[in-house]
């Protein structure tokens, strides 16, 4: 399978299944995106997972589901090495900042208040 | 962008950007209606106004309150009682509408007066009940009676009651869509943090944006009480005025219809740190994810698979007998907001039905990018359709199923579609586990009603079969299954009692201990 495919897969299971990437305004996407996908990588690398504030604990949360749901649908993730994963995550994290954020039509992301 | 044009809006170009076909390949940066916009002059929307957003949909679920409407009588009226959000006290909130009944010669010498003397005369034709909102309308706005101003005048006459006011005309916004916005933007204002609760818990929420329709809260309340939660407040299905002015305690925000209640979570969030979490209450795999998702924030992650083990292994096997008899029906998904986005993804799953349409009335593009993303490919999605574009739509589509609200469901009805409720529900609670089998239940009957072979038959030239009966719901929905499918012993048909609400009322809940004495003691 390419990586073409594979991120499409990723892609595809956040877009029917979670809702944490679509806050209603960008910079809250933004901080979503970061959080939930950063520890996502982490914990699908075998990494520690800081979580200080009742925040990050939340991002975590989506996270380990995340990971969890991608481990058991996706068997070729155990065949890549922690390197692979990570420059997969990063384009995984790449492609929802564009989708959900900067190539987004919604005309609410921008608006100054809740 | 693959935009949808419909023969009936031709007129009205401007209509032509509020619905998209997505067609293969189309993501949501190439493919998404406008929304959230003013209704164009001559298209015959379906919304609402922002008053009744604010009182129907949000203000009136609560449960142990006065709610009065400060306008004519017309705009209460069109608010009492046509939705289904139940409570435990004997659904006060239902029963009694409130109204100051503003005429003529208040619009010309002003209401306040008016507004003064109703309240007091509500609050001692009920003397136990000692909260009240009062919501502005649009002849009151305009003649500017300052509400605020009545209400502290009572509150000081009066030190045992407590009044919010909602200031929402119903042109304060494009659809009802703009009451929920203000009317969560003054609560929290107006109301959180001006009274301390008491935390019983070491696992604390609020559970934001549920309505309780026919029951849905009462059936999450007793997942989270079985989980050793403390819901502070739900906001605002089936809740106490008072429960919600503590929602500043918190430790997480879970929140279901983020449509009509994120402004508040948000909020919360950037004024006191508490978490935003989202959650789909509807299908067994989203609702199981979201009780793991809580359990986990907490560390109590078993219980919640407890939950989830015990109560798939009873009623997966009924969801399952509908799953088959629904594969592959094509169902029109056109609710007011946020089920189109809840139930799209679900729905395919675990019935195996096919979204063939999404509409909103009054959701933002925030709620089509959800739906578009859970809907496949050949799906069309409409923002604020028109009564004659639902028909053009549904003459094209044909679908075998569609889950609107009463008004395009009666019209649907005419066109011989069938309809569930998606506001109110036909036979609910639709969350939970059980209550996934109700709406597949539901969805059952209504595609296979016999009703709808009879309705095509024209007595008036139609030859009528005389040798054969009555074709059964039954007959209908197995004719094509397989011989093993239908004598599968382990799938059945739903076996719930007609009301699975009223008993939850009277369960215990285990005590589970808490984890330190000091927190013990707040
Ligand atoms: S639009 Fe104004 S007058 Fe009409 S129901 Fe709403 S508040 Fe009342």
């Amino acid at each position: 399978m390419d990586d073409a495919t594979k991120l499409e897969q990723l892609v595809d299971y956040i877009m029917q299944n979670c809702l944490w990437q679509f806050n209603s305004r960008a910079k809250d996407r933004r901080k979503q995106n970061v959080g939930v996908l950063t520890k996502t990588a982490q914990i699908l690398c075998d990494e520690p997972v800081d979580n200080p504030t009742p925040l990050d604990k939340c991002y975590w949360v989506d996270a380990v589901c995340l990971a969890r749901a991608y481990r058991e649908r996706y068997p070729w993730l155990a065949t890549m090495d922690k390197t692979a994963i990570k420059t997969l995550m990063q384009k995984l994290h790449e492609r929802m900042d564009w989708l959900t954020i900067d190539g987004s039509l919604n005309e609410e992301l921008t608006v100054q208040h809740y | 962008m693959p935009y949808h044009e419909f023969e009936c809006s031709k007129v009205i170009p401007e209509r032509k950007q509020h619905a998209v076909i997505k067609g293969a390949g189309e993501d949501l940066t190439s493919c998404l209606p406008k929304g959230y916009l003013n209704t164009i002059p001559g298209s015959i929307s379906e919304r609402g106004c922002a008053y009744c957003g604010a009182k129907h949909v949000i203000g009136t679920p609560m449960k142990d309150v006065i709610h009065i409407s400060h306008g004519p009588v017309g705009c209460t009226y069109d608010t009492w009682q046509t939705k289904r959000y139940i409570s435990d006290n004997n659904n006060f909130q239902l029963k009694y509408t409130f109204a100051t009944d503003v005429k003529e010669k208040h619009i010309v010498f002003g209401a306040e007066k008016v507004l003064k003397q109703n309240i007091i005369e509500a609050f001692k034709a009920f003397p136990e009940i000692k909260r009240m909102t009062i919501y502005q309308t649009c002849a009151t706005a305009l003649i500017g009676d300052d509400i605020e101003a009545i209400a502290q005048e009572v509150m000081d006459e009066m030190p045992d009651v407590d009044i919010f006011v909602c200031n929402s005309p119903g042109f304060a916004g494009p659809s009802q869509s703009g009451g929920h916005h203000k009317i969560n933007i003054a609560w929290l204002n107006q109301k959180v943090g001006t009274l301390e609760p008491k935390i019983t818990s070491d696992y604390v929420i609020n559970y934001v944006g549920e309505y309780n329709i026919q029951g849905d809260q009462e059936v999450m309340l007793d997942f989270f009480k079985r989980m050793g939660i403390q819901v502070l407040s739900t906001f605002t299905g089936n809740s106490s005025y008072d429960d919600l002015r503590g929602m500043h305690r918190a430790h997480l925000n879970v929140l279901e219809c983020a449509r009509s209640a994120e402004y508040l979570c948000d909020e919360l969030r950037a004024r006191y740190g508490i978490p935003r979490l989202d959650i789909d209450g509807f299908g067994f795999e989203a609702l199981g994810n979201s009780l793991k998702k809580i359990g986990l924030f907490f560390g109590i992650e078993d219980r919640a698979q407890a939950i989830i083990d015990e109560e798939t292994a009873k009623w997966k096997p009924q969801l399952d007998w509908y799953k088959e008899r629904l594969q592959g029906k094509r169902v029109c998904l056109w609710p007011g907001g946020s089920k189109l986005w809840h139930w799209a993804h679900a729905i395919q799953a675990e019935m195996g039905v096919k979204v063939i349409s999404v509409y909103t009335k009054f959701g933002h593009q925030g709620d089509m990018e959800k739906g578009i993303s859970r809907c496949g490919e050949g799906a069309l999605a409409i923002d604020d359709p028109n009564e004659l574009e639902g028909q053009e739509a549904l003459r094209m589509l044909k679908p075998d199923v569609i889950f609107t609200g009463k008004r395009p469901g009666e019209v649907a009805k005419k066109m011989r579609v069938p309809y569930l409720n998606a506001h109110a529900y036909h036979n609910g609670p639709y969350k939970g586990f059980e209550g996934w089998v109700r709406f597949a239940r539901d969805i059952y009957n209504a595609i296979y009603s016999p009703i709808y072979q009879l309705s095509g038959v024209d007595i008036s030239k139609d030859e009528i079969a005389t040798d054969k009966g009555f074709v059964t719901r039954r007959m209908l929905s197995d004719a094509g299954l397989s011989d093993e499918i239908k004598s599968l012993p382990t799938l059945t048909e739903y076996t719930g009692k007609y009301d699975c609400v009223t008993d939850l009322r009277g369960r215990t809940y285990p005590d589970f201990e808490r984890k330190t004495a000091a927190t013990a003691a707040e």
